[in-house]
C-alpha cells in the first residue's frame, strides 16, 4: 500500500513538472509575437554583451564603461528611449547569452564573420579592422612578408578571424581562448607569432604597452565589425537606421575621434 | 621594475575585489551545501524505496557530469529552453546561478561523506546506548554524532579545499571571480595590458585560502585524535 | 519465586524461523547458560530479552509483571520499551564500549542521564554527580580496573573493555545482567580476566543469563544451562546432570567436539 501511494506520488510529480513546462511554453508562444523592439522597450533597458576591450569598450578611472562601441550603444539606447546596462560576458557564450535573453546584444568590435551572421541577426558593418601577424621585435625584419610566415608556429584566438587567416594560409597553429592569450603565448616564446586584430594591436603592442617586446608587420585581411542582435530582432535595422543618422550629423565620426578610431569607420 | 611597482596597486585592487566574489561564493556554497547535503544523505539512505531510489539518481547524475556543464544549464536553460531568463543578466542574477550550481552539486558531494560517516558508527553503539535506556535522541547527540563527525573532517577537508579552487569554473557565466580579474589584464583593463603576472599572481590568494583552511582542519583534527 | 519467565518465545527473520516456541525460567539469584551451535538461535534469544528484538509470539514476564507479549500491542510502546529494557543489562561480544569516553564515563553516562529525569536533579546536581562517580569508581574497582579510569577504551586491552562493559552494565542494577559469548572477541590469554570477574559476579548471586562457547566454564558458573538447537530448547537441567549424562543424541555429539578438541 505504501509502495503504491508511492508510485502515485511520483506519478504526480511528474504529471505536474509536465503542465508546468507546456504552461510555460503557451506563455511563450504569446510571447513570440512581441517584437524584439517591443520586448526591450516593455522591460526598459538594453542589456549589452561585452568584454573588457580596449579602445571599443572598457572601464574608465571612474569605473564606467566607455569606448567608441561603448559611447554608441549608449547613444542607441537614448534613441530607444531605454537605459543601458554593460554586462562582461564570457565571449565563447554570446550566443547562448543572446539566445537565453541574458544580454540583448553584442557590441564588442565584434568581426562579421559567417559563423557571427549565421547565428544573429547582424547590422551593418561600422568599423574596418586588419587581423596583422604579431613576433618579437628583435625578429621583426626575418617575417615582413606572407612567405616568410611559412615556417612559424601561431597562436590564434579560437573561432576568431585571425584563425580562419591562418588555416587558409596552411599554416601551423595552435589555437587559444582569447587574443591576448595568442599575445602571451608569444611572449612566452611559446608559440612564434600571433594572428589579432589590428585595433586590437594598435592599443596592445608596441612601445609604452605590456607587450613593449612584441610588434606587428604582416596584414592578413581585412574585415569589418558589427553588433549582433537574438536571430530575427527588428533591432538590427533599427540600428542600421541610426548608424545612417548619425554617420550623416557626423556625431558618429566626433565619437570615433575620442577613441582614435575614425580612420576605420566605414561610411553608412 | 617601475612599471610593474605602478601597476601593483591597481591590480591587487582589483584582484581583491574578484576574491572577494570568489570568498562570498565559497561561503555561500558551504552555509547552502551543509544542510542540504545532510538531506540529501538521509533521504539516500531512507527505507521508502521510491525516496531513495529518486536521491540516488540524483546524486549519480549530478556527481556523473562536470560541474562547468551544470553552471551552463542553471543559468542558460531557463533563458534558452523556457524563454524565460529568471536569473537576470546583471551580476547578482549571475552570483545566485552560480551559487544555485554550487551549492547543489557540492551538497551531493557531501551527501555521500554524510552517509559514509553515518553508517560508519558500527550499529553496536546504538544498541549499546538502547540497552542502557537511552533514548534515541540521547544516542544521537552524545554518542554516534561526534563518532560521525570525526569520520568525516579529513574527506570533508579535502572537498572543502576542492571547493575554493572550483569557484573559479563560475567565470564560464561570466561571474566576476580572481581568476577573471586576473585575465582582465591580460587583455587590457584599467590601462594595464599584456600583464601576464597578475594571473599567476592569484594562485597566492587561492594558497592562503587553503593554506588557513588547512591548519583549521588539521586543528579539528587533532582536537578529535583523543579516541579512535 | 522466578524472576524471569520466557513463555513460547518465536522469532523469523524473513523466512527462517530462528526461534521455535521457546519456554523457561530463571530463579532469583541463579545463573543460567545457554550453550549450542551457532546459529542455533542464542544470540536472538537475548536480544528478544533486550527488546533489540521483537519476538512474532510468546511473552515474557520478569517479577510476574508482563514486559512483552505478542498479543498486546500495548506491551509494545516504545515510550514504555525503553523503561522495561531496564530490567535486563547486556554485555556484547564486541564490548561496544563508547569510544570518545573514559572507562569511568562509559560506565556513568547512562545513569547520568536517567538521572536528568528525575524531578529534584537541579537541585541536587552536584550530590548526584558525586554518587554515580563514586559508585562508578567502585565498580570499576571491583573488576580490577583501579587504575584505569581515566583511560580510554583504545587504550585498554580486549579483556580490559570487556571488564568495563561489564561495570557499565552493572551500573543500572539490572535484574537480570546477559552475556552475549563475552568472550569470544578475545585472545585466549585474556579469556581468563573475564571470566573470573563473571565468577565472582555468579558467587554474589547476580542474577544472568549466559550465552558461551566455554564449556567448561558453563558448567563450572551456572546453575541451570539450556541446550538450544536449531531455534529449539532441546535439552536442560543441572550442569552436572547434562554436560556428564546428556540425554539428547545432538546434545551428545555437540559436547564431544569440545570434550576431544
Amino acid at each position: 500500500m505504501k509502495k503504491r501511494l508511492a508510485f502515485l506520488l511520483a506519478a504526480g510529480m511528474v504529471l505536474s513538472l509536465t503542465a508546468c513546462g507546456t504552461s510555460t511554453d503557451k506563455t511563450t508562444d504569446s510571447d513570440a509575437e512581441q517584437t524584439d523592439m517591443a520586448y526591450v522597450q516593455e522591460k526598459g533597458t538594453l542589456v549589452v554583451g561585452i568584454t573588457d576591450f580596449a579602445p571599443m569598450d572598457y572601464k574608465d578611472d571612474d569605473g564606467e564603461w566607455v569606448g567608441f562601441d561603448a559611447d554608441m550603444a549608449k547613444a542607441f539606447a537614448e534613441e530607444l528611449g531605454v537605459e543601458i546596462e554593460f554586462v562582461e560576458i564570457d565571449w565563447d557564450n554570446k550566443v547562448m547569452e543572446l539566445d537565453g535573453k541574458t544580454i540583448d546584444c553584442v557590441w564588442n568590435g565584434m568581426t562579421l564573420t559567417d559563423e557571427v551572421t549565421s547565428a544573429m541577426e547582424c547590422s551593418n558593418a561600422y568599423c574596418n579592422n586588419a587581423q596583422i601577424v604579431i613576433v618579437p621585435v628583435d625578429v621583426a625584419d626575418q617575417y615582413q612578408d606572407v612567405d616568410s610566415l611559412s615556417g612559424l608556429t601561431f597562436a590564434v584566438e579560437a573561432g576568431s578571424a585571425g584563425k580562419e587567416e591562418v588555416d587558409a594560409l596552411g599554416l601551423k597553429y595552435t589555437e587559444v581562448k582569447a587574443q591576448s592569450d595568442a599575445l602571451m603565448e608569444v611572449k612566452a616564446g611559446t608559440s612564434d607569432a600571433a594572428v589579432i586584430d589590428s585595433l586590437m594591436a594598435a592599443a596592445m603592442v608596441g612601445e609604452g604597452t605590456g607587450y613593449a617586446d612584441l610588434t606587428y608587420t604582416v596584414g592578413l585581411s581585412s574585415e569589418e565589425y558589427g553588433v549582433g542582435f537574438r536571430k530575427g530582432s527588428d533591432l538590427a535595422a533599427a540600428l542600421n537606421d541610426f548608424f545612417a543618422k548619425s554617420y550623416a550629423d557626423g556625431s558618429m565620426l566626433e565619437i570615433a575621434e575620442q577613441y582614435g578610431v575614425q580612420a576605420a569607420i566605414i561610411e553608412q | 621594475m617601475e612599471l610593474f611597482l605602478e601597476q601593483l596597486p591597481i591590480v591587487i585592487r582589483s584582484l581583491n575585489v574578484g576574491f572577494l566574489q570568489t570568498l562570498k561564493l565559497f561561503f555561500v556554497t558551504l552555509i547552502g551545501a551543509c544542510p542540504l547535503g545532510l538531506i540529501i544523505a538521509l533521504g539516500s539512505m531512507s527505507r521508502f524505496r521510491p525516496l531513495s531510489f529518486v536521491t540516488k539518481t540524483f546524486v549519480w547524475i549530478i556527481r556523473g557530469t562536470p560541474l562547468m556543464i551544470q553552471l551552463l544549464i542553471i543559468y542558460y536553460f531557463p533563458g534558452l529552453v523556457l524563454k524565460n531568463p529568471i536569473w537576470g543578466s546583471g551580476e547578482t542574477g549571475r552570483f545566485v546561478a552560480a551559487s544555485v550550481a554550487f551549492i547543489i552539486n557540492y551538497a551531493c558531494y557531501f551527501s555521500e561523506i554524510y552517509r559514509g560517516g553515518i553508517q560508519g558508527v558500527p550499529v553496536g553503539q546504538e544498541e549499546a546506548g538502547l540497552v542502557l535506556g537511552m533514548t534515541k535522541s540521547q544516542i544521537f547527540f552524545k554518542i554516534t554524532l561526534l563518532q560521525m563527525i570525526k569520520r568525516i573532517v579529513p574527506p570533508m577537508s579535502n572537498e572543502i579545499i576542492t571547493l575554493v579552487k572550483d569557484t573559479s569554473l563560475a567565470r564560464i557565466i561570466a561571474l566576476q571571480e580572481i581568476i577573471w580579474a586576473g585575465q582582465a589584464f591580460l587583455k587590457g583593463s584599467q590601462g594595464i595590458s599584456g600583464a601576464i603576472w597578475p594571473l599567476f599572481f592569484t594562485a597566492f590568494y587561492y594558497l592562503l585560502c587553503t593554506g588557513l583552511l588547512t591548519i583549521l582542519f588539521g586543528r579539528i583534527e587533532d582536537k578529535l585524535s583523543y579516541f579512535k | 519465586m522466578s524472576i524471569l519467565e520466557v513463555e513460547h518465545i518465536s522469532k523469523s527473520f524473513e523466512d527462517t524461523k530462528v526461534l521455535k516456541d521457546i519456554s523457561f525460567s530463571l530463579e532469583k539469584g541463579q545463573a543460567l547458560s545457554i550453550i549450542g551451535s551457532s546459529g542455533s538461535g542464542k544470540t536472538t534469544l537475548l536480544r528478544c530479552l533486550n527488546f533489540l528484538e521483537q519476538p512474532d509470539a510468546g511473552i515474557i514476564r520478569v517479577n510476574n509483571e508482563v514486559l512483552f507479549n505478542a498479543a498486546d500491542p500495548s506491551t509494545m510502546q516504545e515510550s514504555q520499551i525503553r523503561k522495561k529494557r531496564l530490567h535486563f543489562g547486556l554485555v556484547f561480544q564486541s564490548f561496544n564500549l563508547f569510544p570518545q569516553y573514559t572507562a569511568l564515563q562509559n560506565v556513568m553516562l547512562a545513569k547520568e542521564l536517567l538521572a536528568k529525569e528525575q524531578p529534584d536533579y537541579k537541585a541536587r546536581k552536584k550530590e548526584i554527580h558525586d554518587a554515580i562517580e563514586a559508585q562508578a569508581e567502585t565498580l570499576l574497582k571491583q573488576m580490577g580496573l583501579a587504575d584505569r579510569m581515566t583511560n580510554y577504551p583504545h587504550q585498554l586491552s580486549g579483556g580490559q573493555c570487556q571488564r568495563v562493559a561489564i561495570a557499565r552494565a552493572l551500573a543500572l542494577h539490572p535484574d537480570i545482567l546477559c552475556f552475549d559469548e563475552p568472550t569470544s572477541a578475545l585472545d585466549p590469554e585474556l579469556t581468563g580476566e573475564v571470566l573470573k570477574v563473571i565468577k565472582e559476579l555468579a558467587d554474589q548471586n547476580t542474577t544472568m543469563v549466559i550465552v558461551t562457547h566455554e564449556m567448561a566454564f558453563a558448567r563450572d558458573v551456572a546453575d541451570h544451562v539450556i541446550f538450544m538447537d536449531d531455534g529449539i530448547i532441546l535439552e536442560q537441567g543441572e550442569p552436572s546432570e547434562l554436560f556428564e549424562n546428556p540425554k539428547e543424541e545432538r546434545t551428545k555429539q555437540f559436547l564431544s567436539r569440545f570434550t576431544q578438541g
